[in-house]
């Protein structure tokens, strides 16, 4: 009994500390709950949201790579998108010309290894030629408007990976459904499925995010966030350091670039285009730069208000999404700078503090809120 | 005259074969220029193990230059840093740290939004020594034990500048570089300041510090380096520097 | 008398590609100028900036449309991006001076929120204007008088006049002032608000400039054709640096050179694929960011 005990506290103190939010006995009920919910959800509702909700789950790894990357080591990147796009592609020309389950199998390896290999090629390029600050947002831009542009020019048949047809503007089809397996038996990810496996490898990837920022190398980061300099006069190789997190931020990206490859069979340009890169920003603005969990919210509650208008909802329609969108961000930059949940937290926190006084506790405050 | 420091000249190259123990930093012919001005010029200059030097002199004198070439942050136009037998030209910043440089700025440079504990376990979590030991010993020593948990922003500014003080001696360093540790400090502060240099330099740590406050060096320094328009002045004990005529006329006399 | 031809040929060759050198040349200043001056002066990176333009272009057609003659229309233009300008300054970008990259997060906004909205309000398109001037022919090739000699020539203009400002007014010399040390400036009794106002209501007013100039050179006119502009101004920045007059000047020769070379030889696809890789490139090789610039700047300050 007591071991158990042990283990979870030892669990617990992995995955908590001040560089995330959500360190109470509460907050782990509360995500306990919330991914039950999310579990049980395929079955309380139609095919066609979960379909849907997949889709939300794959573009909030973008979310929880640009959270990772400008949140806690301040490095901002407008060009998430490139990574995952090149291992959208990647998976698809993979896939389509090894169509076993194999094939499909080393097409997720293979795309996820492509895009983070992106990515740690750009940041080489960047942190060890001293690229800084806005000029690294800048950049970033620049390589996913280069990618846009390279790929929209692609109709031609002459531009095919074997089997694989780019497609130019309209993109490449066929992409095969996520696959696991050896020769031609395997499981394959689709609706629910895909659902499941999403939600799955999300969770993962966010217990396994706080478990790292939450370890020395996530007080790196956030050293190197507050002050980069002075951080280098303790002897931190910095430039690693933001390679490093660049290259995990690109992972992340890839990974949400496979399942979204997989989703919709289908991978085009505009994954790569001005107006796809500005979401992962809104995302991570309006959560939270600061809060996985924060981005990730954000992200769902985003496209869901997406999906709505996009059939339009009484006299709004669908072009005035992308207003909502903008303006989302502009006010939340403008007023909740840190983001909603970071506030939220706070103003708990004030709320808490206010009260223990009142009771002249002296208990600690637990935040409950993430 | 009598007080030039001829050994200084011969010492750099002794310094780079690693023959001599004593020596701890040395520089040789070192020079920097920001385009037609010559910041630092040609310094020989070099530290024993175990002193407290102070490095002195008028506004532009090339003090911060100094420092920064040392740290690495500048990379000199010629010559060549020494420390501990190993030549510093050309590696990173943080490449020199790891060597057992610890330098600490003139201007505080905490982590505003970290607590104490956290700003000292920035430096501190790159070393094996002991966390919890080390942690409870340096926050002692810089009298914040009861700040622990504040944030940095919160503190007065002695209380950061002694917490940069604190995050700079967690790296356990052989040569600790201060730029003006009591600059706008009150009386008390500066004090409890020089107090913590003894009691380091007690502990066997070497001081490289560069001041303006004259009183503060007398405290702390047995041995100063004046350094005017990039040029080594004079350099020798802190009574002789103090009466010399050159000295006084450049520097004391519009420092007073 | 295959000499004669093969030598015509060549003329005609070089011809067009000069041509289509100065038409890049043009397009690329005044695309950039507007950004450049509320970069170079303020540090902000005003991600809307192809929409200032397309609100130029829009106030241009418009007025155009409804019957007032081309040069006046122009001048609404002009006057509706600066009035905005003025308004998105007071409104949202003072917030940010200190914020650069939030700074950029906030425009990337907006950017989406008025491109939007000109879809919602005046639909897909607007109609073209004709350009004006008519265009030169020569051999296989012809060009555009107003695209390729008069903008151009203009656009020189404008780069000139802003010099003259900056340097030889008392204006220019106040905001300067601000930018160099806002703190001193105010001792000096310069109000700086005021200066960051006036900064930003010319580079507004340079992109209201810009979007007048080109609405009837642009064909269609659709609310997405302010990324158009602004990918170009923004790698002209980048290419630049800080100094906007000299930055430039300097970015859009060698950056339509680049342009028009690959698009000459290769086609535009070529062109705008080397437009963006010599920025990224330039970024690596002048890899001078905002702040190592201010440091590099402070520190031999100190030192002097």
């Amino acid at each position: 009994m007591s071991d158990a005990a042990d283990t979870v506290s030892r669990i617990r103190g992995r995955l908590e500390g001040p560089n995330t939010y959500g360190n109470s006995r509460a907050f782990w009920v509360g995500f306990a709950v919330l991914v039950t919910a999310l579990a049980a959800y395929p079955q309380m509702t139609d095919p066609y949201t979960v379909i849907q909700t997949a889709r939300y789950f794959a573009v909030a790894f973008l979310a929880l790579s640009l959270c990772f990357i400008w949140g806690y080591a301040g490095v901002l990147s407008f060009g998430q998108v490139a990574f995952f796009g090149v291992a959208a592609y990647t998976f698809g020309a993979i896939g389509i010309n090894l169509s076993s389950a194999t094939g499909v199998t080393v097409a997720i390896v293979g795309a996820v290894a492509v895009g983070t290999l992106a990515a740690a090629l750009l940041g080489y390029f960047m942190f060890y030629g001293g690229v800084r600050d806005t000029y690294v947002t800048i950049m970033t831009l620049v390589v996913a408007l280069v990618l846009n542009t390279f790929m929209a020019q692609t109709a031609g048949s002459e531009w095919a990976i074997g089997e694989a047809q780019l497609g130019g503007f309209n993109g490449m089809t066929g992409i095969p459904n996520l696959t696991l397996g050896i020769g031609e038996t395997g499981i394959v990810f689709e609706r629910a499925g895909l659902y499941y496996a999403l939600l799955v490898s999300l969770v993962v990837a966010y217990l396994g995010l706080r478990v790292l920022l939450n370890s020395s190398f996530g007080m790196t980061m956030v050293a190197i966030r507050e002050d980069e300099a002075r951080t280098e006069t303790f002897g931190y190789d910095v430039p690693f350091v933001k390679l490093v997190v660049f290259t995990i931020g690109g992972a992340i990206a890839a990974v949400g670039g496979v399942f979204y490859a997989s989703w919709g069979n289908y991978v085009d340009p505009s994954v790569f285009g001005i107006a796809f890169a500005a979401l992962p920003v809104v995302w991570v603005s309006v959560g939270g730069r600061e809060s996985l969990l924060g981005a990730i919210g954000a992200t769902l509650a985003i496209e869901q208000m997406r999906t709505a208008l996009s059939s339009g909802i009484g006299p709004i329609g669908s072009e005035w999404a992308l207003v909502i969108v903008g303006g989302l961000l502009l006010s939340v930059i403008l007023f909740m700078p840190a983001g909603v949940v970071p506030t939220l937290d706070s103003l708990v926190d004030s709320v808490q503090d206010r009260r223990s006084d009142q009771g002249q506790s002296t208990q600690p405050t637990e935040e409950a809120v993430e | 005259m009598s007080t030039q420091d001829i050994n200084v000249k011969q010492q750099p190259a002794v310094a780079a074969t690693g023959g001599d123990t004593d020596t701890l930093l040395a520089t040789e012919q070192l020079t920097k220029k920001f385009g037609g001005l010559t910041a630092v010029d040609s310094v020989d200059f070099s530290i024993t193990e175990g002193e407290i030097r102070c490095l002195i002199g008028p506004n532009g004198a090339g003090k911060s230059t100094l420092l920064e070439l040392i740290t690495g942050q500048l990379s000199p136009t010629e010559g060549n840093i020494y420390f501990d037998g190993t030549d510093l030209t050309g590696l990173d910043t943080h490449a020199r740290i790891d060597t057992g440089l610890s330098v600490k700025f003139q201007s505080p440079h905490v982590y505003e939004n970290l607590s104490v504990t956290e700003n000292l376990r920035v430096p501190l979590q790159r070393t094996d020594r002991d966390t919890q030991r080390v942690l409870a010993e340096t926050l002692d020593r810089i009298a914040l034990s009861g700040e622990a948990d504040t944030q940095a922003s919160e503190l007065s500014h002695g209380e950061k500048q002694r917490l940069e003080i604190g995050m700079a001696i967690t790296l356990d360093p052989k040569l600790m570089l201060l730029d003006e540790p009591v600059a706008g400090m009150s009386i008390d502060e500066t004090d409890d300041v020089a107090k913590l240099i003894r009691s380091l330099h007690d502990d066997g740590m070497t001081f490289l510090v560069v001041e303006h406050d004259m009183e503060f060096v007398r405290r702390i320094s047995e041995r100063v380096t004046v350094l005017d328009q990039g040029s080594i002045l004079r350099q020798g004990p802190i009574e002789d520097i103090e009466s010399d005529d050159e000295v006084r006329r450049i520097y004391l006399g519009e420092d007073a | 008398m295959i000499e004669a031809t093969l030598f015509a040929i060549v003329v005609y060759d070089i011809a067009a590609l000069f041509f289509q050198f100065l038409n890049s040349f043009g397009f690329i200043i005044l695309a950039t100028v507007g950004l450049a001056i509320i970069f170079g002066m303020m540090g902000v990176i005003n991600l809307a900036h192809g929409e200032f333009i397309l609100i130029g272009v829009y106030g241009t057609a418009l007025a155009y449309h409804a019957g007032i003659p081309l040069p006046a229309a122009m001048a609404v233009g002009v006057v509706v991006t600066t009035v905005f300008g003025v308004v998105i300054e007071r409104t949202i970008v003072r917030h940010f001076y200190d914020r650069l990259l939030d700074s950029m997060v906030a425009t990337w906004g907006l950017a989406l929120v008025i491109s939007q909205l000109l879809l919602i309000v005046f639909g897909s398109s607007l109609d073209s204007i004709g350009t004006p001037l008519g265009s030169v022919s020569y051999g296989p090739f012809s060009s555009s008088i107003y695209r390729s000699v008069l903008l151009p020539a203009i656009a020189i203009l404008v780069l000139a006049g802003l010099y003259v400002l900056f340097t030889r007014t008392e204006f220019g010399i106040k905001a300067r002032a601000t930018i160099e040390d806002p703190e001193t400036a105010r001792a000096m009794g310069i109000d700086t608000d005021r200066m960051y106002v006036a900064t930003f209501a010319i580079g507004s007013a340079l992109a209201g400039l810009t979007g007048a100039l080109y609405a009837p050179a642009l064909g269609s006119i659709t609310p997405n054709r302010g990324g158009t502009f602004l990918v170009e101004a923004f790698v002209a920045v980048v290419v630049g640096g800080p100094s906007v007059i000299i930055g430039t000047l300097s970015a859009s020769g060698v950056l339509s050179l680049f342009n028009a070379g690959g698009s000459f030889f290769f086609g535009t696809f070529t062109g705008q694929m080397l437009l963006l890789l010599v920025a990224i490139v330039a970024l690596r090789v002048l890899p001078d960011g905002i702040t190592g610039y201010v440091d590099d700047w402070r520190q031999r300050r100190r030192e002097g």
